[in-house]
């Protein structure tokens, strides 16, 4: 099948889209994209509270500290226990160091086949600060204490891959709004569900041939194949026209909803028995999922959690008003339905997908007087996937003394955030430019987390690679 | 400029200035695509310019200052002078001054909807439905109601720049209208808090924000006392209310960041310190909610409880605040320090100025903006002149599309252009009423009203709205709007919400061209006599199919003619009607402003 160009398509715009619903597959053949790694990036909106979701397990130096800054549960407090109702998961391989939040179990049962990873101390290099948006836009484009930068680390990347000219799908942002790190990506398709991408509101008899099937009248054209003509401009605003008419397009053929034999014969049937749950986050990744197994040559995909941000009433496992713990059980059975659903498919697509879940700071050490957490600095980032090098804990943890505290209140950063995106950047997505997707940054090593070839770090000779655009 | 049409001469004559002022890409961007992909967003886009069609300056300004253009303003403002900048200056006075413009219409529509919430007070807010703890759809109802009658009066008031300005400041303050304790009082929010003040003064703005019983909830100030701070609020004045991360020198102490060049006794932005010490200054500010020791005091408003408050000395961006200053000094300073900083003032002037104006504005219409705001920062109409400054301006006359309408104003302009009868209520049965269903789109679209969970507000730019998913859900919106019922959204023995065949036969009549059709609307949506290409061909080939181009259609019918051998200019004809006052409002000349 040959490769098609987006514009192309346009042009054929009315033969494409009737191909479309007779059936054809418009994307790349299986083998070339098959290929194709895909990076997906979890971020957790509000400063996850590394110290709940990786709490300082019973045998830790730094336990005494925790819980000298934490208040138990009978007290409304965020301290999770090492025993009894609500007890942290020991991870093994960390000498008894570090637990994970109970109602990660699904996480842990990753951890423990070896797929899962945690980064302690890991975050933000100076110069740091604590508002939620600088925080998250100075690390989502990449430009630690610069935000003048108008692109995402993720779009440099793109740009930077070596990706073929013509791919239908290479970046997707899970929501309503584009995540900044793939901001001004021409690439990127933003949607807050696959199912709700789709124009079909318009009056039945006249919305698109696909409604008539195979009973179309002839030389029919709805408002779907009469539309790109009205976007045929140079306008800023006309090319945004034209990458969201190409996306729709793309995506028109797949049937987003789960199977159902009357209503979604052809809808989605997630493998393994993988249950998704009903959270926006769960189906958000099954729609993730679907693409990546449609062949669609996803590069890339980003998907908020939120919810993170717990100034007051954090919650307690070990009680029944846990709100952290809601936000955790949301991310992990999330995540261990998506491993399930790409590793138990005929292909095992998780040996080419990789999961990183990162925030844009931790939280205090210290609780506050409303039983929760103020902004702090160092989190933890956790890294998933069926070539990762997983069971273990990375980083180096300076310990909660108050002392070894940044700024004496907050976990330190002893993993530049960059380090651990770099190295999915290199050993899984192929593509050595990282100094071109976080300008500035230097002196990069691999932490080891993920498989893959090592190539030498380097920034991307645009002009070159552009010919003279 | 004369009243017609804009001529080819006229659109000519203002396409150097429009173009310079468009958002097309700066020369020298870089092309974000890949090796081997045409660029779309780069220096090439400069030279076509002159192709983005453009209607008749009053036309414009509507698109810019309102909630779109409509034919009826338009003739209106026509009467309000003998050119245009004087119909404009009589506009912009008269909008000015919105309580002295009758809005009869409007009102009665209001009290058709039989909102039940609206007029309460906030203690009666808090014990009908803040203390409401069982039936969340009774709790929430005020968020719920503020929401319909915003778009109510966004659609149907003519105070449309008051309208307008309100949903500036709602996204400026913004707050997430459904937050389980800011929801029950958000009618006072809206209604005692931001409308008063959008044409006033802003220190004072900042006050009643400060006190207000959602704020003080959605950023925690409510439980800031001391000894136990609680920084969110105070970080967000900084940062979001007051003097934008643009100021901010992160973790520098107060004594490194540097004097202000123009006022050596005040330091040029914020820093953390700045924010744990307005923290502490606004510890004791509170509300009235039954929390402990104060369990009998529990009817929502504001209250200041000294023994919260952290007396200490302070700092914050210069001004020294001594032991145990009287009430609410301490925060009261905060916000004159912030209020008169000229930091405040170009962070206030470029957001104004890109809501009305282009993206990135000119730093000389920002400084211009900017220096008035800060010399008036104590006049009670500060921002009404500022508002008339930016609508006044060259740079706002000669900007066109570089902005576009974010989707709930498009879907706003959508019901104004097509005339719609549509009464927005909450709803608590099993219908899926019109409102559940637009309302729901429009979340889609990523911009339902009061919806963000985070208080920096919607953003306010091109690229955001533009992108693939925005844009995309906002034509799945826009399309089906013709389509939607009255009542039950579905439900085909309804009235449709848009009469778009009735106001289509009486307007033309047995001429029922598809020139003539999509000329009509052309007229409501785009602007008058205003033909723009492609768009206009496009859709007249749309609704003439294989009819001759003097032949009448036959609007009174909506029948199958499909088949191998179809006759489509007969095939279902109603329904191809609205799918091309559809395409209409699907393209780019409804969309950009």
């Amino acid at each position: 099948m040959n490769p098609f160009n987006r514009r192309e398509f346009l042009k054929r715009g009315a033969a494409a889209t009737v191909l479309a619903g007779s059936g054809v597959r418009l994307g790349f053949a299986a083998g070339e994209a098959a290929t194709q790694n895909v990076l997906l990036i979890v971020f957790q909106r509000g400063a996850c509270d590394g110290l709940s979701l990786l709490p300082p397990a019973a045998a830790s130096p730094d336990r005494a500290a925790y819980e000298q800054n934490r208040a138990t549960a009978a007290n409304g407090g965020t301290r999770i226990p090492t025993s009894g109702t609500g007890a942290l998961l020991t991870l093994p391989n960390t000498g008894g160091r570090w637990g994970l939040h109970p109602r990660a179990s699904g996480l842990y049962n990753l951890y423990q086949s070896g797929h899962l990873a945690a980064v302690v101390a890991a975050g933000m290099p100076p110069p740091v600060t604590r508002s939620h948006f600088d925080a998250q836009k100075t690390m989502e484009l990449g430009t630690p204490g610069q935000q003048s930068v108008g692109a995402g680390w993720l779009t440099r990347h793109l740009l930077s891959a070596g990706l073929p000219a013509s791919v239908p799908v290479p970046a997707v942002s899970m929501g309503s709004i584009t995540a900044t790190s793939l901001l001004s990506s021409a690439d990127a398709i933003t949607m807050n569900s696959g199912a709700d991408y789709r124009l079909d509101a318009a009056a039945w008899g006249w919305n698109s041939a696909d409604n008539y099937g195979a009973s179309v009248p002839t030389g029919f054209k709805g408002l779907v194949e009469t539309l790109p003509q009205l976007w045929t401009g140079d306008s800023v605003l006309e090319a945004a026209g034209r990458d969201a008419l190409a996306a729709l397009a793309q995506l028109r053929p797949l049937d987003f909803d789960l199977y159902d034999p009357t209503n979604h014969p052809n809808g989605y049937q997630p493998a393994g028995g993988a249950n998704y749950g009903s959270s926006s986050f769960g189906m958000q990744l099954r729609n993730v999922a679907q693409m990546i197994k449609a062949n669609l040559g996803l590069n890339v995909a980003t998907i908020d959690i939120g919810g993170w941000d717990t100034h007051q009433s954090q919650g307690n496992p070990a009680n029944s008003y846990d709100n952290f713990g809601n936000q955790v059980q949301t991310l992990s059975e999330g995540l261990s339905a998506f491993y399930t659903d790409l590793a138990a498919s005929a292909t095992n697509y998780m040996t080419r997908v990789s999961v990183v879940v990162m925030t844009e700071f931790g939280r205090r050490v210290r609780e506050n007087s409303s039983g929760g957490t103020d902004h702090g600095y160092g989190s933890v980032m956790l890294v998933l996937g069926g070539s990762v090098n997983g069971g273990q804990v990375y980083g180096n943890f300076l310990g909660l003394d108050q002392v070894n505290l940044f700024e004496y209140a907050d976990v330190q950063v002893t993993t530049d955030y960059r380090r651990v995106l770099s190295e999915a950047l290199i050993r899984r997505q192929g593509n050595p430019n990282i100094y071109y997707a976080f300008p500035g940054y230097a002196g990069y090593s691999p932490l080891g987390i993920f498989q893959g070839s090592d190539l030498p770090a380097s920034d991307f000779d645009r002009i070159f690679a552009n010919g003279f655009n | 400029m004369t009243a017609a049409p804009s001529s080819l001469a006229t659109r000519r004559s203002l396409l150097g200035a429009l173009a310079a002022a468009a958002g097309l890409a700066p020369t020298g961007a870089l092309a974000l695509r890949r090796p081997g992909k045409p660029p779309l967003r780069d220096a090439a886009l400069t030279d076509a310019a002159a192709a983005i069609p453009t209607p008749p300056a009053l036309v414009r300004w509507l698109q810019k200052a309102s909630f779109g253009y409509t034919q009826a303003e338009y003739t209106r403002l026509l009467s309000l002078g003998g050119s245009d900048d004087a119909r404009w200056q009589a506009w912009v006075t008269e909008q000015l001054n919105p309580g002295a413009i009758g809005d009869s219409a409007c009102d009665s529509r209001l009290a058709s909807a039989a909102y039940l919430t609206l007029g309460k007070s906030l203690t009666q807010l808090w014990s009908d439905h803040h203390a409401d703890t069982t039936n969340y759809y009774n709790r929430m109802l005020p968020v719920a109601e503020s929401e319909c009658a915003t778009l109510l009066r966004a659609t149907y008031s003519k105070r449309q720049l008051y309208e307008v300005l309100v949903d500036f400041w709602h996204d400026h303050f913004s707050v997430m209208g459904w937050d389980y304790n800011g929801g029950p009082v958000f009618v006072h929010y809206d209604r005692d808090v931001i409308r008063p003040n959008v044409l006033g003064n802003f220190r004072s703005f900042l006050e009643a924000v400060a006190k207000s019983t959602t704020m003080l909830y959605f950023l925690n100030n409510s439980s800031n006392t001391a000894g136990q701070p609680n920084e969110n609020y105070a970080r967000e004045l900084f940062e979001l209310h007051g003097l934008g991360a643009e100021n901010y020198y992160g973790l520098l102490h107060q004594n490194q960041v540097p004097a202000d060049p123009g006022n050596p006794a005040i330091p040029a932005g914020y820093c953390d310190d700045d924010v744990y010490e307005a923290a502490r200054a606004f510890t004791g500010w509170t509300v009235k909610d039954g929390h402990w020791p104060y369990t009998s005091d529990n009817d929502g408003t504001y209250i200041y409880r000294s023994g919260d408050h952290d007396a200490g000395i302070k700092n914050v961006l210069g001004v020294h605040m001594y032991y145990n200053q009287p009430n609410e000094l301490d925060g009261k300073q905060v916000l004159d320090a912030i209020a008169s900083h000229p930091g405040c003032a170009r962070f206030i002037a470029r957001k104004l100025c890109r809501r009305f104006v282009v993206d990135e504005p000119s730093s000389t219409l920002v400084n211009t903006i900017a220096n008035l705001f800060q010399s008036t920062w104590q006049a009670s109409d500060q921002l009404r002149q500022v508002t008339q400054a930016i609508l006044l301006s060259t740079e706002f006359k000669q900007s066109w599309g570089g902005k576009m309408k974010r989707p709930a104003n498009a879907f706003v302009s959508a019901l104004r252009g097509l005339g719609a009868d549509f009464t927005p209520r909450p709803d608590n049965t099993t219908t899926y009423t019109p409102t559940e269903e637009l309302l729901g789109r429009t979340q889609a679209a990523g911009h339902r009203l009061f919806y963000w969970p985070a208080p920096n507000g919607y953003p306010d730019r091109l690229q955001a709205w533009s992108s693939s998913g925005a844009l995309g859900m906002t034509w799945r919106l826009l399309s089906r709007l013709p389509e939607v019922h009255q009542d039950d959204a579905y439900n085909g023995s309804k009235p449709l919400l848009i009469d778009v065949l009735g106001q289509t036969t009486a307007a033309v009549g047995t001429q029922a061209t598809a020139s003539a059709v999509v000329g009509y609307w052309c007229d409501r949506l785009l602007g008058p006599g205003f033909r723009p290409e492609p768009t206009y061909s496009t859709v007249v080939a749309f609704m003439q199919q294989n009819a001759a181009a003097a032949e009448a259609l036959d609007l009174s019918k909506d029948e199958w003619h499909g088949g191998t051998t179809p006759d489509l200019k007969r095939h279902y004809t109603q329904q191809r009607l609205r799918t091309a006052v559809g395409l209409l409002m699907l393209s780019p000349d409804f969309l950009r402003r």
